[in-house]
C-alpha cells in the first residue's frame, strides 16, 4: 500500500453477489446453470485522496461491485463500508456521501441541465445558496452554461455525459464512484473527464472507478484491483502490481495464470 | 423539501409539455363535441304528433306550438284547451303528451308561472324538453317561472339516467386519465433509467412514491374533470336529460360526491403506479393495467345492474365509490357510508404507496432483468 494513503474511506469485506440467469442468458453464457456468481468474495480498501481502479474484462464483476457500493443492489454475503457507514445497514447515509455515475443511470430528456442540477441538488438536500455557487462553478468548469437551457434530449452524447458528471457530484461528495467514466465519449470529452478526476483527487476526494482501459488506469490510478471471474486476482499500488512491466503485459500475465488461454 | 422537489418535477413535466396537456384535456372536448353531434343526429330523426292539454292562457300555448313545429323534425302539436284536472288525467293515462298550466292572468313577467306536466314516455319527455327550452328562452328576457312536474317523480328519467350511468362514466374517465399520465411517469421513467438516477440519491423511497402519486392524482383529477364536464354538458343534447336536475342536489350531496371522487383518484393512480413499478417497460405496464381496467369496469357495471348491496360494499375499493355516488345521485344521502368509503379508499391508497416504496427498495423489481 502506498504510504501516502492511510485514511480508509471504503472497505469491501468478502462481497458476494449471485444472479439468476434466464434461459436467454443461459444460452449467451453457454451454461445450463441457472445461477451466475457475479462477485465472489471480493475484499479491498480505498483511501482518502486516492484513485482506486477496478480493472477487468467485461463480465468480471466490476459494475456489480460498484452497484453494491453505491447501494443500488445488496450483496448476498459480506458488507461494505463507505466512510464507516454500512451499505446494508445505513444505505441512506452511504448515498449521502457518495456520487455515483454509470451509463445505466439516465437523465430525463424533457428537462434542461439547469433544471436537473437544481432538482438533484434538492434530492441531496443541498441548500439553495450553496447549490447556486456549485452550479456556477461546475457549469463553468465543463462549459455547460452554453447549453444549460437546452433539453437533455437535444444534447450530444458528450454534453449529456458532462451533465451527468456534474449532477453526480452536485452535493460535493467525499467519495466518487464512476463506472467506465470515459465509455462512449469522444477524445475531447474523455480528456475533460479524466482531467477532472485528477482535480477531484487533488481536492482530497476518494475516487473508485471501473474500467477495462489500461491507459486510463496508468494515467489516473494510484492503486488498482484486477478482477477476474468476480474474484480479486491482484490488488495493490500500480507500481508494485506492475513490477516494472506495462499494465497491459502484467494484466494478461495474471489472466493467463487464472484462465489459461485468452480465447 | 425533497418531497416538494419531486412533486414539483412531476407538475413541471406536465404543465410545460403542451402535448401532455392536450392529451389530458382532449377527451373531454372530444366527448362534448361527439355527443352533441350524435345527439343532434338522433334528435333530428324524432317526429312526434304531440297532443297537449292547455289550461289558462292560449296565446303563449300557440307560441310554443309554433316553435315546436318549426324545429325541423316535422312534429305536429295539437292543442286541447281544457280544465287542469282533465288535462292531468289525460297525461297520466298516456292519452296526452303534456299539460301546460298557465297561471291566472298570465303575462311574461314576475309573479306569473307556467307548469308543465308530463309523463315517462319518450314523446312526453321530448315535448317537455322542447317546451322548457322555448319558455326558458322567453323567460330569459322576462322573469316568470317555469316549473316541470313529472307524473313519475320516482322514476324521473334525467335523475335515473344520471344516477345510473354517471358513476360508471366518472370511473371510466378517471381511470383513463390516470392511465395516460401514470404509465408514462412511472413505467416510462423506469424503462428509460431515469428512476434509477433518483434512487442513487439519498431521498427516501416513500418520498419518491408520494412524489409520484400526489401530483399524478392532481393531474388525473384535471383530466377526469374535463371528461366529466364533457359528458354533463352534452347530456341535454344527447339524451334529452335536463341539466337543471343537477341543481336539485343539495350542497351536502356535492360535498360527498366530491370526496368520493377525490378518494378514488389517488387509489387508481396508486394501483396503476404499482403495476408500473413492477413492469420493466411501458408496454408491459400497459398490459397489466388493461387487466386492472377490466376489473374496475366490471365492478362498475355490477353496481349498475345489482341495485341492492349491503354495507359490506364499503370495504370494496372503487365499488364503494360507484355505489354511493349512484345512491347520492339517486337522491339518497348516504352520509356515513360515503365517508367510510372515502376512509377505506384512503387506507388502500396508503397501503399501495407503502407497497410502491417497498418495490422501489427491491433490487429484483428495480434492477431485475
Amino acid at each position: 500500500m502506498n504510504d501516502l494513503f492511510t485514511d480508509e474511506i471504503v472497505r469491501a469485506e468478502n462481497l458476494k453477489k449471485t444472479f439468476t440467469l434466464s434461459r436467454k442468458q443461459q444460452r449467451v453464457e453457454k451454461t445450463t446453470s441457472t445461477r451466475k456468481v457475479a462477485v465472489d468474495g471480493l475484499s479491498f480498501s480505498a483511501y482518502r485522496g486516492e484513485i482506486f481502479g477496478l480493472l477487468g474484462p467485461n463480465g468480471a464483476g466490476k459494475t456489480t461491485t460498484l452497484r453494491m457500493l453505491s447501494t443500488l443492489i445488496k450483496p448476498d454475503e459480506g458488507d461494505a463500508y463507505i466512510m464507516g457507514h454500512s451499505v446494508l445497514k445505513d444505505p441512506q447515509k452511504v448515498r449521502d456521501c457518495i456520487g455515483f455515475l454509470t451509463s445505466e443511470l439516465k437523465l430525463e430528456g424533457f428537462f434542461t441541465p439547469d433544471y436537473l442540477f437544481d432538482f438533484f441538488g434538492a434530492m441531496h438536500g443541498v441548500e439553495k445558496t450553496v447549490l447556486a455557487s456549485r452550479k456556477k462553478e461546475l457549469f463553468g468548469r465543463f462549459g455547460i452554461g452554453a447549453f444549460s437551457q437546452v433539453k437533455v434530449s437535444d444534447l450530444s452524447t458528450g454534453m449529456k455525459q458532462k451533465v451527468s458528471l456534474v449532477i453526480s457530484i452536485v452535493h460535493d461528495p467525499d467519495v466518487v464512484i464512476f463506472d467506465e467514466p470515459t465509455n462512449g465519449l469522444d477524445v475531447l470529452t474523455a480528456k475533460v473527464v479524466t482531467d477532472f478526476l485528477g482535480e477531484l483527487k487533488n481536492m482530497g476526494k476518494s475516487i473508485l472507478l471501473s474500467t477495462h482501459i489500461f491507459s486510463l488506469v496508468e494515467k489516473l490510478c494510484d492503486r488498482v484491483g484486477v478482477i477476474i471471474d468476480g474474484k480479486m486476482a491482484e490488488c495493490g499500488a500500480l507500481s508494485d502490481l506492475c513490477g516494472g512491466k506495462s499494465l497491459e503485459e502484467r494484466f494478461f500475465e495474471i489472466y493467463r495464470g487464472i484462465k489459461g488461454d485468452i480465447l | 423539501m425533497k418531497l416538494l422537489a419531486l412533486m414539483k418535477k412531476e407538475f413541471h413535466r406536465f404543465f410545460h409539455d403542451p402535448r401532455l396537456i392536450v392529451t389530458i384535456l382532449l377527451p373531454g372536448i372530444v366527448i362534448f363535441l361527439l355527443y352533441n353531434v350524435i345527439g343532434s343526429l338522433v334528435n333530428t330523426q324524432e317526429k312526434y304528433d304531440y297532443k297537449v292539454y292547455v289550461a289558462g292562457d292560449a296565446a303563449y300555448a300557440q307560441v310554443i306550438k309554433a316553435a315546436v313545429e318549426a324545429d325541423g323534425s316535422g312534429s305536429t302539436v295539437e292543442l286541447v284547451f281544457a280544465a287542469e284536472e282533465e288535462g292531468k288525467a289525460a297525461v297520466q293515462k298516456g292519452e296526452a303528451s303534456a299539460l301546460l298550466v298557465f297561471s291566472e292572468n298570465f303575462t311574461p313577467a314576475a309573479g306569473s308561472s307556467v307548469q308543465i306536466w308530463y309523463g315517462g314516455s319518450d314523446e312526453s319527455l321530448s315535448f317537455y324538453n322542447l317546451a322548457t327550452a322555448v319558455l326558458q328562452g322567453i323567460a330569459q328576457a322576462n322573469t316568470f317561472s317555469v316549473e316541470g312536474h313529472s307524473f313519475e317523480p320516482e322514476e324521473n328519467f334525467a335523475k335515473m339516467f344520471i344516477a345510473g350511468l354517471l358513476p360508471f362514466l366518472v370511473v371510466t374517465f378517471v381511470f383513463s386519465a390516470c392511465m395516460s399520465v401514470t404509465l408514462e411517469s412511472v413505467a416510462g421513467e423506469k424503462e428509460r433509467g431515469t428512476l434509477a438516477t433518483i434512487l442513487a440519491t439519498s431521498v427516501k423511497r416513500s418520498h419518491i412514491a408520494l412524489g409520484k402519486v400526489i401530483p399524478l392524482s392532481c393531474i388525473s383529477a384535471i383530466g377526469a374533470a374535463s371528461s366529466f364536464c364533457g359528458v354533463v354538458f352534452s347530456l341535454p343534447k344527447l339524451m334529452g336529460a335536463d341539466l337543471t336536475v343537477l341543481g336539485g342536489y343539495g350542497f351536502g350531496s356535492y360535498v360527498l360526491l366530491f370526496l368520493l371522487i377525490l378518494s378514488f383518484v389517488p387509489l387508481i393512480v396508486s394501483a396503476i403506479a404499482t403495476v408500473s413499478t413492477l413492469s420493466r417497460s411501458v408496454k408491459e405496464a400497459s398490459g397489466y393495467t388493461s387487466v386492472v381496467m377490466i376489473l374496475v369496469m366490471l365492478v362498475s357495471i355490477v353496481s349498475m345492474v345489482v341495485t341492492q348491496m349491503g354495507d359490506w360494499v364499503i370495504a370494496v375499493p372503487v365499488l364503494n365509490a360507484v355505489v354511493f355516488m349512484g345512491k347520492i345521485l339517486g337522491g339518497e344521502l348516504a352520509v356515513w357510508q360515503s365517508l367510510a368509503s372515502v376512509a377505506a379508499n384512503l387506507v388502500y391508497t396508503v397501503l399501495l404507496v407503502w407497497l410502491i416504496s417497498r418495490m422501489l427498495s427491491s433490487e429484483r423489481v428495480m434492477f431485475g432483468k
